[in-house]
């Protein structure tokens, strides 16, 4: 099957491509370069006057795994509320902070994205998240393995284990899991939580295993970096949402030693104590701090105003943070010596100061940091909101005026705090197109995607213009994945299941004697059954592995 | 590990008889025979045991022997004939449960769990409050203080005691020292003898008390004041020294079986106690161990609740998934005569067979199944673990384990049965909606 695209305005900044005219062509499920004259062309879509990108990525979006499940058995009323009628071609489903799994596929296809990342795999629940995104249909899935509040890991660090070593668990934790990078969420925070310590900064020292969060994040960035692993590591810094913070988050950025490190949601982490509230904007001393160091990439985690739920492996912050259940329930969990996670219900109000103020700190951050391929388009999903409100989002970014009419309406004395009204800069198609496409493909090592280049998977998202980019982006005019058309005019038109993006550095096998060890010692199931081999996700979970390469350039 | 592949030999068998899910049964089977087995508990054993001497099974149409496909064929006629199926019991694996669902929402039917009692005790806490829960390696690991409630746990859970609550090695040292305080209903009979060595303390009390022992519980904690002479809750002085020591304790657990509670409104109970451990963590450390997942419970309903959003006890009558813990608990729907057909699957075991009932029936039943009443269409399926590969979610809900394949005698897997099914009344035209969805 030849297919052509023919006349569209092409934005495609890995290509350098910003908003030419011209044709795309794809045969079967890859973009190849023109075909010669004698080939047949078996369908031509017109597309003058339309927008072509390749298809969105999202690099953190809580999609799967056990936390979700809990939020939606948690929250009933999100699912009552959002009810999606199965229909000739979709099943039924529903809900909006927490949607299920196939609601969640057809809305994110219906978006025009193509492949979505779980960034908080917990090793021990790999399975599950995995079963979970095998069934989000239409999208290419992949996780972060949660390593860093595990006792396995502090205690090598305790014991002051071999850089290698650290490097080898890693490494097997990334086969073993099925996982394309590592996370770190609340360095060592979460395991001292269980130790009764209710705040772990930077430079504290862990109540038993004596060790500091910096050590933790220098090891783990160290790991990634030697191994060749393309996502540098992802860090939910210490002190979530706690006034002050921003000194956490810049102290956690050095942690990395010049290394690449990326911030996650850094909007939570970007905390002031400044004002008569002691809570104000931290968004430009971040914003410098990223714009200086080019080793640092951050996504945002944008809150927006009204229901959803915050799920987070930071046990620690989310206990404190129950306080402001709504509605009120929550629940947490301390998880197999390994990690932990919280399920609290928020509802964001923009009359609230502090999420007023939230609110502009998270857009000071996007027009604050200068390279686009440093920044990424998040709500962490669904913690800052749920991840259907990306094109409102784009729109906040694109047009200073809608901007500042909706800066006019929250709570006034967060509006006169924050620097939003004097920050002049609207994000370009082609800056979107950097942010949702070409960067998180780069950053993730995805070579296949993000790009319009012949030999990219054919993972193409077509826009109408419209001068209004909130409309523009909710409902594509048609999607393609993997060569097939899925979607048109913003509704699925093709149900198809994705796979799943993993990487394989290369480790010491000796290091699973060492880990069969603590494992027989201490673990309640067998190392054996706790790896998942590509069988099992194909046959078994349902989703085939698709292996990406690691940098060439080991050092 | 995920093959065709018959393991003759394996020393890492997952086993699904109950929800401890223990994974270290050592196996040895000779052509789809059992040859020896270690470190399984007595419900182990049986478990094994009843599967391995049931074979040549065929499916029985009206109780007469038939093929696979006409089987197949005589169900799809019934589901067709139904407007409100209703499919229950569900012990199965995991995509046992995915296809199940993929059928329920193409005919419309409503969904439960053969515990669906007992689960929704602590479902509805969960729905209603939230609670603070732990697992079984960081129980094994953390715990200096084990708070028993109901006097069941052992007996339903045979290795608890030898996997979580008091293994011979633990991480920390605070963990050693651990101990174990039994509240429930202990009579005068001896303790179970792998407690007797250890140390434990008992506050016997009634079921029906529970409750109010454990209001009283928290109010200790909380330093509101309490009458301790209350005669309702038994040992007042008791529950006071217990509370000072949840207070003092470094990481205590509170566990129970939502099954034992089968008693009027118990989810307040559970709440109670859910309460009592998210209270406790204000000044201290602890956590909720709820014990559950036989039978498949926490499977089916992890899958159920990502697919469908909800939980089970959800209906896919309107096109759309509804959940009502009340109108759609299974035993209801049959008596009232709400449902017109039912769709009875239990891959486990042989004792957990559908209720006698008027309804067109059709049981996809573990191949030693025995039947009070013959259901119009039985067909024998394959136990996951022993017939097929699967994956089974333990107690914690955390860990989905993974199920060998130890013999092959030709028993479908429940998966392949329900898209077989499927299948047929897709080539029929059958589905209330039609389309690629189906």
């Amino acid at each position: 099957m030849l297919i052509k695209l023919e006349g569209a305005r092409i934005y495609d900044p890995a290509n350098n491509i910003n908003g030419e005219i011209g044709d795309l062509y794809v045969r079967d499920n890859m973009i190849v370069a023109k075909p010669s004259d004698s080939e047949t062309i078996h369908k031509t879509y017109a597309l003058a006057g339309k927008i072509v990108m390749a298809g969105a990525i999202d690099l953190h979006t809580h999609i799967g795994g056990g936390k979700v499940n809990i939020a939606r058995t948690m929250l009933p009323e999100d699912q009552r509320d959002n009810v999606m009628p199965r229909t000739e071609l979709t099943r039924s489903g529903g809900g909006h902070a927490a949607p299920s799994t196939l609601t969640a596929g057809y809305r994110y296809a219906e978006m025009g994205y193509t492949s979505c990342f779980e960034p908080a795999v917990l090793p021990a629940n790999a399975r599950q998240a995995h079963m979970e995104m095998a069934d989000t249909p239409m999208i290419d899935t992949g996780g972060y393995a949660m390593l860093g509040n595990d006792d396995l890991l502090l205690q090598l660090i305790a014991e002051g284990a071999e850089q290698q070593t650290i490097n080898d668990y890693v490494a097997w934790t990334l086969q073993a899991t099925q996982c394309i990078g590592i996370k770190v969420v609340n360095p060592g925070g979460i395991n001292a939580f269980k130790f009764n310590q209710r705040a772990l900064d930077v430079d504290d020292t862990h109540p038993h295993y004596q060790i500091t969060p910096r050590e933790i994040v220098t090891k783990l960035s160290r790991a990634l970096h030697e191994l060749a692993v393309p996502h540098p590591l992802h860090v939910h810094a210490s002190n979530l949402g706690v006034p002050g913070n921003y000194l956490s988050t810049l102290a956690t950025m050095d942690a990395a030693d010049g290394l690449p490190i990326h911030l996650t949601h850094i909007q939570f982490h970007s905390y002031g104590t400044e004002g008569d509230r002691k809570f104000s904007s931290s968004a430009a001393e971040i914003a410098e701090a990223v714009n200086k160091r080019a080793n640092v990439s951050i996504d945002v985690g944008q809150i927006m105003f009204g229901q959803t739920v915050t799920i987070s492996g930071d046990t620690m912050s989310q206990h404190a943070n129950h306080i402001h259940a709504h509605p009120n329930k929550w629940t947490c969990m301390d998880i197999e010596c390994e990690a932990g996670c919280g399920v609290v219900p928020f509802r964001y109000r923009d009359k609230n100061f502090v999420n007023a103020l939230q609110w502009a700190i998270g857009l000071e951050l996007f027009l604050m940091v200068d390279d686009p391929w440093r920044v990424f388009l998040t709500t962490d999903h669904p913690n800052g909101a749920p991840f259907t409100s990306y094109p409102h989002l784009i729109r906040l970014l694109m047009d200073r005026s809608f901007r500042n009419d909706l800066l006019a309406e929250i709570n006034p004395d967060a509006g006169s705090l924050s620097h939003l009204s004097s920050l002049q800069r609207e994000y370009s198609l082609y800056e979107i197109a950097v942010m949702t496409r070409a960067a998180p493909a780069r950053i993730l090592g995805l070579s296949d995607r993000g790009h319009l280049a012949p030999g990219a998977l054919a993972d193409i998202t077509v826009y109408h213009q419209h001068e209004d980019p909130q409309q523009m982006f909710a409902k594509p005019m048609l999607v393609f994945k993997a060569g097939e058309l899925i979607v048109e005019e913003g509704r699925i038109s093709k149900p198809v299941n994705g796979t799943t993006q993993v990487v394989r550095p290369e480790y010491d096998p000796g290091i699973e004697k060492q880990i069969g060890r603590w494992f027989e010692r201490y673990h309640t199931i067998s190392l054996p059954n706790f790896a998942i081999s590509d069988d099992e996700m194909a046959e078994g979970i349902g989703s085939p592995v698709s292996v990406h390469p690691c940098r060439e350039n080991r050092p | 590990m995920w093959n065709n592949k018959i393991d003759q030999t394996t020393h890492t068998v997952t086993c699904p008889s109950c929800g401890l899910s223990c994974d270290d049964l050592q196996i040895e089977t000779n052509n789809g025979h059992l040859k020896s087995m270690r470190n399984g508990c007595d419900k182990a054993h049986a478990f094994y045991q009843t599967a391995f001497s049931n074979i040549d099974k065929s499916p029985l149409i009206d109780g007469t022997p038939s093929s696979l496909d006409e089987a197949i064929e005589r169900s799809a006629e019934l589901l067709q004939e139904s407007s409100s199926p209703l499919f229950a019991g569900l012990a199965t694996d995991v995509n046992g449960m995915r296809s199940i669902l993929s059928l329920a929402d193409c005919c419309g039917a409503t969904l439960d769990h053969m515990n669906g009692d007992a689960s929704l005790r602590n479902l509805r806490v969960v729905q209603d409050s939230g609670w603070f829960t732990t697992t079984f390696t960081e129980v094994r690991n953390r715990a200096d203080l084990i708070l028993l409630v109901g006097s069941q746990c052992m007996e339903r859970f045979p290795r608890l005691v030898e996997r979580v609550l008091h293994p011979t090695e633990t991480l920390l040292d605070q963990a050693r020292e651990r101990k174990l305080v039994l509240l429930g209903p202990w009579g005068s009979d001896p303790l179970p003898e792998e407690l007797t060595h250890l140390n434990t303390l008992t506050i016997p009390l009634d079921l029906e008390r529970l409750g109010d022992a454990v209001a009283m519980l928290r109010a200790l904690i909380a330093g509101r004041p309490v009458d301790l002479d209350r005669p309702d809750v038994g040992d007042g002085d008791g529950l006071k020294a217990l509370a000072s020591e949840l207070k003092a304790a470094k990481y205590s657990v509170i566990c129970w079986s939502a099954a034992e509670f089968d008693l009027p409104h118990s989810d307040l109970l559970i709440q109670g106690l859910a309460e009592l451990a998210k209270e406790l963590n204000n000044e201290s450390r602890s956590a909720a161990l709820p014990l559950a997942g036989t039978q498949a419970d926490i499977t089916s309903n992890q899958v159920c609740t990502w697919q469908l959003g909800y939980p089970l006890r959800t209906s896919l009558q309107r096109g759309y998934p509804q959940h009502d813990p009340h109108l759609n608990r299974w035993q209801d729907l049959i008596e009232r005569n709400e449902s017109d057909f039912l769709l009875w699957v239990s891959s486990l075991s042989p004792d957990a067979s559908p209720p006698p009932c008027d309804l067109p029936g059709v049981v996809l039943g573990h191949p030693g199944m025995a039947f009070e009443a013959l259901p119009a269409v039985y067909i024998p399926v394959g136990v996951p673990g022993i017939d097929h590969q699967g994956h089974w979610y333990r107690s914690d809900a955390v860990c989905s384990l993974p199920l060998g394949k130890l013999r092959e005698i030709g028993l479908p897997a429940v998966s392949h049965v329900v898209r077989l099914l499927h299948q047929k009344l897709r080539s029929n035209s059958a589905c209330l909606h039609g389309g690629a969805a189906c």
